[in-house]
């Protein structure tokens, strides 16, 4: 069975207006998106800036309301789950956010940053506290002796680090890391994903890695779902995506990883001329007429496009 | 294993993370007038407060007819009211009962703002909404006359009761000012990774959100300090405070509502005036020392 298994879920904020300050729209920021995560494995979920991206993890670890769909976790329906019976699960789901700036409370110290998830879930005397502090610190990269200092002594990688820390606090199963890295410098980036690869290796985590960039978790993800204006477009194994792409978001979106191979480097302005010439003759085989993306279909047993129905 | 290591730790940090306490007075030390104002207030307070060792407080109140309005003297040092009672007496434990009456005020009503606008800017929405309708509704009702009328109809009020009914009044804009913090505060990612860490509401209000608010409230309540007591002073000038019984500075500043005791007998409401006047002036000045030391940007040292 799929740890995580997402069914049309939608989130749509209601727009409010005039005098009584009504629903007058919605803005359907995920808007039927289905995907299930293996035990184990790393989905990318991948999309230009205000795709919904982020909206979906939310619903998923429930900082977001669920408008419509289903979130099972290990079989069990998140979505409908009052507070007190989703508590049992907060555990096993965690988060990594994606301002490392922002994610840590500035006015408490490293220790009781990572302790809060402990705090919660265990009874702990402090000495006890204190060493599976000690020890998670070390595991991360950290200097034992920093736990007594501030997050603002740190650079964003080193509170990154700080941050999944906290969320490994209490063992969980599942990790929603919402690009984790896109607020740091390149040369820290592979350093975090790297690390990110070694402690799933040892904790047995399931990475749901969200990122609006294809090059950076090209390495990393088992499988990848391209998301646009709330739908999915395309949805394989990362091979497929990258050596097969379908859908002309995607190949776009393929296109627009920067070539740091100079040889290449005119081959791929070639191929993004040729797509932007595509966008604009194919758009309709690809967009149904309100600009909306077509339901997902196989065209193989690991991949699937979201085009029209009888083919291209 | 809090080892001696870890005492050290703890101690070397400190170092490098001055509380705010600490900010402020460092702030204070680099502004004259506030360190003035601060050694003044405190000398005042100190007086103030310690005078029930050397006043007794019945002997102040005892009205003597031999010796009503007393001129100055050695005997009395800043003369007698009507009743021939001891007005530099009356002015001791007047600065007492009205800066208590201040600071009551203030930290209740800052404690129920606090409250009430941590609830409505963490939760938002309709919470929100109720809450600040509410509000709304509360502040466009004239206080003074509310206040006024409480007094006049709840029967022998106390000190106790005052602050009370002037609490009531006062927290309105804490509420608002701390909830629209809360509001922005609130989308940021800290709180809501406390949300997933499993951390219940209120704790988060508490010890995650709050830490975060709480320069903003200290400012806001040591500028709000003055404001209090002139209040009272007001109140009890117009003859709807405390009663003539109960010593403060508005009972003394009364007296000048009669032009014979303003021109003649000024040593009866003077000092009274001047003090206060010289009070809410010290608790502005550490007020905005205060206010700097909460933002990096201001700060003199
Ligand atoms: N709380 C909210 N209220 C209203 N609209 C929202 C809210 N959160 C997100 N949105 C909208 O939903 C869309 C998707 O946002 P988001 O999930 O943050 O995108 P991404 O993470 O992919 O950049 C955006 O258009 C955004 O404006
Ligand atoms: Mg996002």
């Amino acid at each position: 069975m799929s740890l995580l298994n997402v069914k049309d879920l939608k989130v749509h904020f209601p727009i409010r207006g005039g005098f009584f300050r009504s629903v007058v729209d919605q803005v359907r920021a995920v808007d039927g998106v289905s995907f299930e995560l293996e035990p184990g494995e790393t989905y990318g979920l991948v999309g230009e800036s205000g795709c919904g991206k982020t909206t979906t993890g939310r619903a998923i670890i429930g900082l977001n309301k669920v408008t419509g769909g289903e979130v099972l976790f290990n079989g069990e329906n998140l979505a409908t789950m009052n507070a007190h019976e989703r508590k049992k699960h907060m555990r096993d789901i965690q988060m990594i956010f994606q301002d490392p700036y922002s994610s840590l409370n500035g006015r408490k110290n490293v220790l009781n940053i990572i302790a809060e998830p402990l705090r919660n879930f265990e009874r702990l005397s402090p000495k006890e506290e204190l060493s599976r502090v000690q020890n998670m610190i070390e595991r991360v990269g950290l200097n034992p002796e920093s736990i007594y200092k501030y997050p603002h002594q740190f650079s964003g990688g080193q509170r990154q680090r700080i941050g999944i820390a906290r969320a490994l606090m209490l063992n969980p199963k599942l990790i929603i890391a919402d690009e984790p890295v896109s607020a740091l410098d390149v040369s820290v980036q592979a350093q975090v994903l790297n690390f990110m690869q070694e402690i799933q290796k040892d904790f047995g985590l399931t990475y749901l890695f969200i990122s609006h960039d294809l090059g950076v978790i090209k390495h990393i993800c088992d499988r990848i779902g391209i998301m646009y204006k709330g739908r999915f477009v395309e949805e394989g194994t990362a091979e497929d995506v990258y050596m097969d792409p379908q859908h002309l978001y995607t190949k776009r979106l393929i296109s627009a990883i920067p070539e740091m191979d100079p040889a290449k480097k005119f081959e791929k302005m070639e191929m993004r001329k040729e797509i932007n010439a595509a966008y604009r003759t194919e758009y309709d085989s690809y967009f149904d007429k309100d600009g909306r993306m077509f339901d997902l279909k196989p065209i193989s047993p690991t991949h699937s496009v979201a085009i029209q129905q009888g083919g291209m | 294993m809090v080892t001696i290591d870890d005492k050290k730790l703890i101690a070397d940090e400190k170092v490098n993370n001055p509380s705010f306490a600490k900010t402020i007075w460092r702030e204070i030390k680099h502004d004259k007038m506030a360190l003035i104002s601060l050694v003044l207030l405190l000398a005042l307070l100190i007086t103030a407060y310690s005078s029930p060792l050397f006043i007794d407080q019945e002997q102040l109140q005892r009205v003597n007819f031999l010796e009503t309005w007393e001129a100055p003297s050695s005997e009395h040092l800043l003369g007698t009211d009507d009743g021939g009672r001891d007005v530099f007496g009356q002015l001791l434990i007047g600065t007492r009962n009205s800066f208590t009456i201040g600071l009551s005020v203030t930290l209740i009503a800052g404690l129920f703002g606090l409250t009430v606008g941590l609830i409505s800017g963490f939760f938002g929405g309709w919470v929100d909404n109720v809450i600040m309708r509410i509000i709304d509704f509360l502040m466009v009702l004239p206080n003074l006359m509310f206040i006024i009328v409480f007094v006049v109809i709840v029967p022998n009020y106390s000190i106790f009761s005052f602050v009370l009914i002037m609490s009531a009044f006062a927290w309105f804009g804490k509420a608002r000012l701390i909830r629209s913090k809360g509001l922005a505060e609130r989308e940021l990612d800290y709180i809501n990774a406390s949300k997933t860490l499993g951390t219940p509401n209120w704790k988060i209000m508490f010890f995650e959100m709050f830490p975060n608010l709480s320069s903003l409230v200290i400012v806001n309540m040591t500028l709000s300090l003055a404001g209090n007591i002139g209040l009272e002073t007001g109140l009890t000038f117009l003859g709807f405070g405390l009663p003539a019984s109960t010593p403060s500075l508005g009972t003394l500043i009364a007296f000048a509502t009669n032009p014979d005791i303003v021109q003649n007998k000024s040593w009866v409401w003077l000092p009274a005036a001047l003090l206060i006047l010289v009070m809410m002036l010290c608790i502005n000045y550490i007020g905005q020392a205060v206010k700097r030391a909460s933002d990096a940007r201001q700060r003199l040292a």
